[in-house]
């Protein structure tokens, strides 16, 4: 896999955003930060799903009239990581939404979005 | 039908007699000789028949319960017990009592079981004398009873035995061939602890009018004195009978029995008027120092 | 049969249609859902009978039309059969339990609730690894939901924090998944697993990014924090399904995918199991929140779960009763505690003693924490018992010690939170919540776990080989608990002489088993007759009761390890459980039961070892084990030392003789005790002769001398008796491990004499203390008056104890002297007969503190103890009248049974016994004392008949009477100067070294929790270093 391919800049963007997502979710106080950092982390996985399936010179694996039936084979990039992107990105933006839902529990019942306040559980 | 049983009984109670006589000339001729080192004189030589005499009757008895009153003859039971499970004169048929029913291990716990019972007499006596001296008693026990041990188990490795007849026969043939030669750190350890089991000073805490008004028999008066006084009469006498048969070579006629056991019964004596008295806490760890290491030595250099 | 594709659309669909309803339509709701998860429950049901008891195979169910790799494939087998109709047998209850929560959350809850198992359903059966991927976040983000049901900060708090991890783990995951599509094109599971990912380049890493994420998935130790904080924030309600639906879906997931390392990472697996089952159990110690508590507990649970996963090949064919073993235990277990501290007000482990005076509902409570805790005849029992043996046979002996340490902390914890509960003297004032739709699923867990009991003891029944009928005796006792105690106890004493008769022809030929065949039957029916003293019912004695003598009963008839093994265990927790009944017995009873338990684990690593050896499981065995590897009988030594309470071993008994009812110390102390000793002869008899054996006649005599002199010091009637136990405990230990046949005749002469004075004095004492309520010797004095039946017995009691003419124990002495001299043990005899006279302090400390000196004011108009004490003492001193003039009753068939064993015995000439050192004729020697006894005592008559009684303070005192009793009453420390000379012998170095670890291992417990600090970031930091210190690890370094 040549480095300076398309999908090796994408791996490496990917891997990146993945990085960054995790520095943020380790390192940053606030918990909307925290989350951005999970959808950062999240987008960085995505990304490097969307990059394996990339063939070069093949296009997006939907069958129309440029790519007939026929020839999908031939034309297109594997389909299966693309659907899978998909159900990844609706999983992701469930589990934003569930955590922002928390957040704002969490914000409620101290009006604080501090992390490390919340740590009535422990030991 | 035979009548050896009979003839059996009468040769033990001619031995009774005999040792009950002996033992209470004994005690005179003792309490005698230790007035006589006190610069005294001491009473007659009968004293202690006319004291018996006395105690027997009394007229006034008092008791304080079926334990109390059976104290006494518990004590009694030991000493004459002991006295029947002990051969005396060795060879002869006549004197060796019932020691055919048990060995030397037999004669050793037997003597607690006077020792038990007057304790739980003088126990429900309530005084608190009585407490005193038997709890000091028995802890002091503890530790005299352990090189004696020692030295029992050092002659069972000599003899190869427990029977006291065994031990006597196997030093037959003159002195050398007492255990006093041919075990001395067995004897020696045995007449350690013996001064411990005689009770005489410096192991009289126990019953010392000076320190503990007369101990356990604090509330016996009367006849339960005088069978207690019985008892003392026998029981001294066959311990120190016990030790000449273990340590010097027995007896095999009662001229030699009385003779040897005089001796052995005399060297509490002795001691005693020399030596202060002890506390039980100091007794205690007294016998664990020298006499118990000279029973140790006994067992592992036989 | 209905295709489990129904399972996936039953709950879509309900899912779907709770979306028409209204809330207020509550009941349609509600009842959909039940109605669905029953359905679901049917399905699984069905195929878990057809696949276990029918000729059903398994099935894979395709979806689009396609064959895999072009389409998501769900497998139905036995596992997955097995595993959905857990989930979802927890799921109908669950929702049972939750319906008012629920309810009130209004239908979207429902439907959250239904979208939760429908995802637990799928992730187990799919064989998609994205799938998989999908209804793993499916049942995440569900869960997360759940969460809610609390509508706390906290809750949201560590709601938040599930979220964090789950993500972190997700995200992993799926970067697995995609690489491992990218490399072996498929995504399908047995694709991935025949693809040979390991072989391929980057493969390595593929697998180890998505074992990783499902290992993190499975909470181990220690990056495990958010699992716990949601433990215990949640709902109880969620709790239990995460604990008993999640984590077997969780397990079985890394079951299924675990091949696809071509079984390298097997071992990892097993490792991180270990850690996980060692680490939180310990660190559960110090837990005091009962949910908190219940999660580091369902945390070590999927620990040991993940031992046997990872050792599946080493287990062979028993992999599927282990996992089941521990699988259902917890699964029953875990569900039945968290439902039930939903009922408890309050979130402290103290709150549960709102389940006082509720026999059903503590009852359910001891099962399911014993159940836990490993006791049979739990699964968990057979599960650790099976890997233990397979571990062993495979050689893994650390993993083996691991795993014990482990159990043993989780013991530590959940037998002191059911001993607070039983024994705390505080009870919560509030009210458990006891609506029925929650007491409902609890019980019918209950009945499961009970259920799955006699499964596994049906399945393992050819390998116990023991007697059933006892067991359901048991049972039949506990269900008829509420009739009066006389008719149970009644029951109990014809129960165990039927059984007695029955089989005593098992035993008739091994003189041995037969004396305590008639030790535990005879002497334990003899003793229960005490109990006819108590009146009411005595709810929770008898089943306890009969626990403890069908174990010893068992122990005796045992032909097999495991027969034995069980029965050592439940003689352990029914003495247990009936020490705990005792009014201040919280604390003794714990410890108990740690020593007992620690001294099973012994016996259990011997037996291990011996099957590692032998290959087969036969008591009769553990000789040839031995003979290849001592180590096999010293470790059954030191497990049976625990027992008989070898010095360094001993802290418990006093205690716990001393606290436990007045009628169950004598069978405790007396009858149980013996227990020990069997055990003795069992494992000194196949390594005789081995130089242990030396130092363990020296740890006889430090026992002896030790025991005797502290029974001295003590002021406790049944402390000084207990003491005095373990002194005679040293003299049969020292008797034991000399090889010869004298020193075991001793012993076995010692356990029948034991049994006998020691029963009676516990009788008579416990008879007194019936009628002082006390048990300090000092405020009682002059009984005798008062009791002579009870004083006469202690009288027989201590001549038969001290070892004097003419009564049994002087046999004992002899043969004792005897034995030493032969086997050369001088010094050690010569201590040993110390300590006997010893005993005399407190014999007499017993009897005079008692019954003789100064009656107290307060006891004057005392009466005799209940003639139901009295009576089982006569009967026991009969016996022991007749085995004191005729001893060769018990000799000469003992001395049978050891000729084998090497030394002289005892030539025998009718009465008269003789060895080569001496001789001794009991017979003549009563006959003799009797008369002279008899003879002396009409003497004294004849003198004193005209003796006058006085009163009590008639005596010499200076001229005075003493003005109180207590004044002149001498009981109170009488042994003091024995103390200032040899108390430095007894210090209590022993308790202090206990209670040195015991602190220890608590503050080190209550430090390292620390780790868990309660902040979501750090627990993601925790696992990030998880993840990278477990890659180091595995690559070899750093």
């Amino acid at each position: 896999m040549n480095f300076f391919s398309v999908q090796g800049i994408s791996l490496t963007i990917g891997f990146i955003l993945i990085l960054i997502g995790l520095w943020g979710i380790l390192t940053q106080r606030n918990l909307i930060r925290i989350i951005i950092g999970f959808t950062i982390f999240n987008n960085g996985v995505n990304l490097i799903i969307v990059a394996l399936a990339y063939m070069k010179g093949r296009t997006a694996p939907i069958i129309d009239q440029v790519v007939t039936r026929t020839d999908a084979v031939d034309k297109v990039a594997d389909p299966i990581p693309q659907a899978l992107v998909l159900t990844a990105i609706v999983i992701g933006v469930g589990v934003t939404a569930v955590m922002l839902s928390y957040t704002l529990r969490m914000y409620r019942a101290k009006h604080s979005l501090e992390i490390n306040v919340f740590t009535e559980s422990k030991w | 039908m035979s009548f050896d049983w009979l003839i059996k009984i009468g040769y033990v109670l001619l031995g009774l007699f005999i040792v009950l006589n002996y033992g209470l000339l004994q005690y005179g001729v003792i309490r005698r000789i230790s007035a006589r080192i006190g610069k005294r004189i001491g009473v007659k030589v009968y004293q202690p028949y006319i004291d018996l005499i006395k105690n027997y009757s009394f007229r006034s008895q008092i008791t304080h319960g079926v334990m109390f009153y059976l104290g006494p003859v518990f004590r009694l039971s030991g000493g004459v017990g002991v006295f029947l499970f002990m051969p005396l004169i060795f060879g002869s048929e006549h004197f060796s009592n019932y020691s055919f029913s048990g060995d030397l291990i037999l004669i050793l716990y037997f003597l607690f079981f006077g020792m038990l019972g007057m304790a739980l007499g003088a126990g429900e006596g309530g005084h608190p004398y009585s407490f005193i001296g038997i709890s000091r008693g028995l802890s002091q026990f503890t530790t005299i009873e352990l090189p004696f041990t020692l030295a029992v188990i050092s002659l069972a490795i000599q003899y190869h035995t427990f029977s006291i007849t065994d031990i006597v026969a196997a030093q037959q043939g003159g002195i050398m061939h007492w255990t006093l030669m041919t075990n001395p750190l067995a004897t020696a350890a045995a007449m350690l602890s013996f001064l411990g089991m005689m009770g005489n000073s410096p192991f009289n805490v126990v019953i010392a009018p000076q320190e503990n008004p007369i101990g356990p028999p604090t509330e016996y008066h009367s006849t339960f004195l005088a069978v207690l006084q019985t008892n003392r009469a026998i029981l001294g006498p066959v311990e120190a009978i016990l030790m000449v048969n273990l340590f010097f070579g027995g007896a095999t006629n009662w001229v030699s029995l009385i003779i040897k056991s005089f001796l052995v019964f005399f060297w509490p004596v002795f001691v005693g008027i020399v030596f202060p008295r002890f506390r039980v806490d100091q007794s205690i760890p007294w016998f664990l120092k020298l006499p118990f290491v000279l029973g140790i030595l006994a067992i592992f250099l036989i | 049969m209905v295709t489990p594709i129904h399972l996936v659309s039953v709950a879509l669909g309900t899912a779907f249609l709770l979306g028409f309803t209204k809330d207020r339509n509550w009941k349609i709701s509600g009842g959909l859902v039940l109605l669905a998860l029953l359905l679901m429950n049917l399905i699984s049901g069905s195929w878990t009978y057809a696949l276990f008891f029918g000729d059903q195979v398994p099935v894979q169910v395709f979806t689009a039309g396609f064959k895999p790799p072009f389409s998501i494939n769900l497998q139905m087998g036995r596992f997955e059969a097995a595993i959905t109709l857990m989930i979802n047998f927890a799921g109908l209850l669950g929702a049972i339990y939750l319906f008012d929560r629920l309810k009130k959350a209004g239908r979207y809850a429902f439907m959250v609730y239904m979208v939760f198992i429908l995802g637990l359903n799928v992730a187990v059966m799919t064989r998609d690894l994205f799938n998989l991927f999908v209804f793993m976040e499916i049942t995440t983000i569900a869960t997360a939901g759940l969460i809610f049901l609390v509508q706390t900060g906290k809750a949201a708090a560590a709601g938040l924090k599930y979220m964090i991890a789950t993500s972190i783990i997700s995200g992993v995951l799926l970067i697995g998944i995609i690489f491992a599509y990218s490399l072996v094109s498929t995504l399908n599971l047995d694709g991935i697993i025949d693809g040979g990912l390991p072989l391929i380049k980057g493969g390595a890493m593929v697998v180890f990014l998505i074992l990783i994420a499902l290992l993190l998935e499975s909470k181990p130790f220690p990056a495990n924090g958010w699992g716990l904080d949601v433990y215990e924030s949640a709902h109880p309600g969620i709790g239990a399904m995460l604990s008993v639906a999640t984590g077997p879906m969780i397990a079985y997931v890394i079951f299924k995918v675990l091949p696809i390392s071509g079984g390298a990472w097997n071992h990892l697996i097993a490792i991180t199991g270990i850690i996980t089952f060692v680490g939180s159990n310990f660190l559960a110690i110090k837990q005091h929140n009962t949910q908190r508590l219940l999660g580091y507990s369902s945390v070590a649970q999927a620990g040991i779960l993940l031992i046997a996963i990872g050792l599946q090949k080493e287990l062979g064919h028993t992999f599927i009763y282990v996992a089941a073993g521990l699988l259902m235990t917890n699964y029953f277990a875990k569900a039945g505690l968290f439902w039930l501290s939903g009922l408890i007000k309050g979130e402290s482990l103290q709150d549960w003693t709102q389940l006082k005076g509720r026999p059903v509902l503590l009852f359910l409570f001891g099962l399911f924490v014993f159940s836990l805790a490993g006791f049979p005849p739990s699964p968990a029992f057979f599960a650790k018992w099976e890997l233990i043996m397979q571990l062993a046979s495979h050689g893994g002996y650390v993993w083996m010690v691991f795993i014990l340490i482990g159990s043993f902390f989780e013991l530590i914890y959940l037998t002191r939170w059911f001993g607070q509960v039983i024994g705390s003297k505080e009870k919560s004032s509030a009210q458990p919540d006891l609506a029925t739709h929650r007491l409902v699923p609890v019980g019918i867990m209950g009945v499961g776990l009970l259920g799955t009991m006699v499964f596994f003891l049906h399945h393992y029944a050819p390998d116990l080989a023991i007697d059933f009928i006892p067991i359901i005796f048991i049972a039949a006792l506990f269900i008829l608990d509420f009739l009066p105690a006389f008719l149970k106890n009644t029951v109990t004493i014809l129960a165990m002489g039927w059984y007695l008769l029955q089989h005593i022809s098992d035993v008739q030929n091994d003189t041995v088993r037969l004396i305590f065949f008639l030790i535990f039957l005879a002497g334990g029916a003899i003793s229960l007759l005490a109990g006819f003293s108590y009146k009411g019912k005595r709810i929770g004695y008898y089943p306890f009761v009969a626990m403890t003598f069908v174990g010893l009963t068992g122990l005796v008839t045992a032909t097999t390890t495991l027969g034995f093994f069980l029965s050592w265990e439940l003689m352990a927790l029914g003495s247990y459980l009936l020490i705990s009944r005792g009014k201040n017995a919280q604390k003794t009873s714990w410890i108990y039961i740690l020593f007992s338990v620690g001294g099973a684990y012994l016996l259990l690593m011997g037996f291990g070892v011996s099957f590692a050896v032998t290959g087969d499981g036969l008591l009769s065995s553990l000789g040839i084990a031995a003979r290849a590897l001592p180590a096999v009988g010293i470790l059954l030594t030191i497990g049976f030392l625990s027992k008989i309470a070898a010095m360094g071993l001993h802290i418990w008994l006093p205690g716990a003789y001393a606290e436990a009812e007045d009628d169950a110390t004598p069978f405790i102390a007396g009858i149980m005790m013996n227990a020990g000793i069997f055990g003795l002869i069992l494992s000194l008899s196949i390594i005789a002769g081995h130089p242990f054996t030396w130092w363990l006649g020296w740890l006889g005599v430090i026992t002896a001398v030790g025991g005797n002199i502290l029974a001295a010091f003590q002021e406790d009637a049944k402390k000084l008796i207990a003491y005095s136990s373990i002194g005679i405990m040293g003299y049969i230990l020292f008797a034991l491990s000399m090889n010869i046949q004298m020193a075991w005749m001793a012993a076995l002469y010692y356990v029948v004499l034991h049994f006998l004075y020691k029963t009676i004095l516990f009788l008579a004492v416990g008879g007194v203390i019936f009628r002082t309520k006390t048990r300090e010797m000092y405020q009682m004095g002059g009984l005798i008056k008062k009791m002579p039946l009870s004083f006469i017995s202690v009288l027989i009691g201590i001549i038969a104890l001290a070892g004097i003419p003419p009564l049994a124990g002087f046999g004992g002495k002899w043969l004792f002297y005897n034995a030493v001299v032969m086997n050369g043990w001088y010094l050690q005899g010569a201590l040993v007969f110390f300590s006997g006279v010893v005993a005399f302090l407190y014999c007499f400390k017993l009897i005079s503190a008692i019954f003789l000196g100064q009656a107290k004011d307060r006891y004057r108009h005392i009466k005799e103890a209940p003639v139901w004490y009295i009576l089982p003492q006569y009967l026991l001193i009969i016996g022991l009248l007749i085995f004191s003039v005729l001893p060769e009753l018990v000799l000469q068939p003992v001395a049978h049974a050891l000729r084998s064993m090497p030394g002289e015995g005892i030539q025998w000439d009718g009465h008269f016994a003789q060895t080569s050192f001496g001789y001794w004729n009991a017979f003549i020697v009563m006959t003799v004392i009797a008369i002279m006894f008899v003879i002396l005592l009409a003497w004294l008559i004849l003198n004193s008949r005209k003796a006058q009684k006085v009163k009590q303070f008639d005596m010499v005192f200076a001229g005075e009477t003493p003005f109180t009793p207590e004044t002149s009453h001498v009981a109170y420390n009488i042994y003091a100067p024995f103390n200032k000379a040899l108390g430095f012998l007894v210090v209590p170095v022993t308790t202090w070294f206990w209670h040195a670890t015991a602190s220890v291992t608590d503050a080190s417990a209550n430090h390292l929790r620390k780790w868990y600090n309660g902040n979501g970031q750090t627990y993601a930091l925790q696992m990030v270093i998880y993840i990278v210190m477990f890659y180091l690890i595995i690559r070899g370094g750093f």
